[in-house]
């Protein structure tokens, strides 16, 4: 079964539920494990978060919108994430070790533990970031 | 992100309800901390939390880390099975008081 929907939100912490209903409902379309759906809702919903957490950081309000697409072809899953935030730069992310117990720094490790790759692509000239999480299921 | 407080001696009960994300960590913590701060044990019941993401989850670490500071303990009780995967997912499962 093949899959491509995307959807545009408000750069806001509100709008995490609509992400999450948003990929809930394209994962009803799917046949996988609610196991495994529930995770990969998580790691959508982390991504999103840390696009207002961190590419959105001391934006207090914003009318800039952030998309999300989800593709399935055959098996492959690949989930886009645009933003036009403070530019990311990848090798500045890293999560907190676990064993450093403190609040915060989970939400990257979750998305790692969770989908395959996650990569940032610089081909969009209308966005700023442009990252993609992959996934074999 | 619903809530209910109960009170018997010296333990707070907090039933939380709902899906606990960014966007409600901070109403969360307003509820939770100052139970904590006040020195009493904190039950957090979670049978009714259908979703927490890394957010709800540093809201568990920082009530478990307040609590130890106050001499007190937060534990975590009825975790649903969503959210214990979460837990579990963070390791957090041999640090948190889970019941």
């Amino acid at each position: 079964m093949n899959i491509e929907e995307s959807k545009d939100f408000l750069v806001s912490t509100a709008s995490l539920k609509d992400v999450r209903t948003f990929s809930r409902e394209v994962f009803e379309k799917i046949n996988l494990p609610q196991d495994q759906k529930d995770e990969l809702v998580l790691a959508i919903a982390e991504a999103a978060q840390n696009i207002v957490k961190h590419a959105y950081k001391d934006v207090t309000e914003t009318s800039d919108r952030m998309e999300i697409k989800i593709s399935l072809k055959d098996n492959d899953l690949e989930i886009g994430f645009f933003d036009k935030g403070k530019a990311v730069i990848p090798e500045n992310i890293q999560h907190r070790k676990l064993d450093d117990i403190k609040p915060g720094g989970l939400g990257t490790f979750f998305i790692k533990q969770i989908m395959d790759a996650a990569v940032f692509k610089k081909d969009q000239k209308e966005w700023v970031n442009h990252l993609v999480l992959t996934k074999k299921i | 992100m619903t809530y209910k407080v109960t009170e018997e001696g010296n333990v707070s009960t907090v039933f939380l309800n709902g899906e606990i994300d960014m966007d409600v960590t901070e109403k969360a913590k307003e509820v939770i901390l100052p139970l904590v701060e006040s020195g009493k044990e904190v039950h957090l019941n979670l049978k009714d939390v259908s979703y927490m993401d890394s957010s709800g989850i540093s809201v568990l670490i920082e009530s478990h880390q307040k609590a130890l500071e106050n001499n007190t303990k937060v534990i975590v009780k009825e975790v649903s099975k969503s959210v214990l995967k979460v837990i579990m997912m963070a390791k957090l499962e041999q640090i948190l008081n889970l019941e």
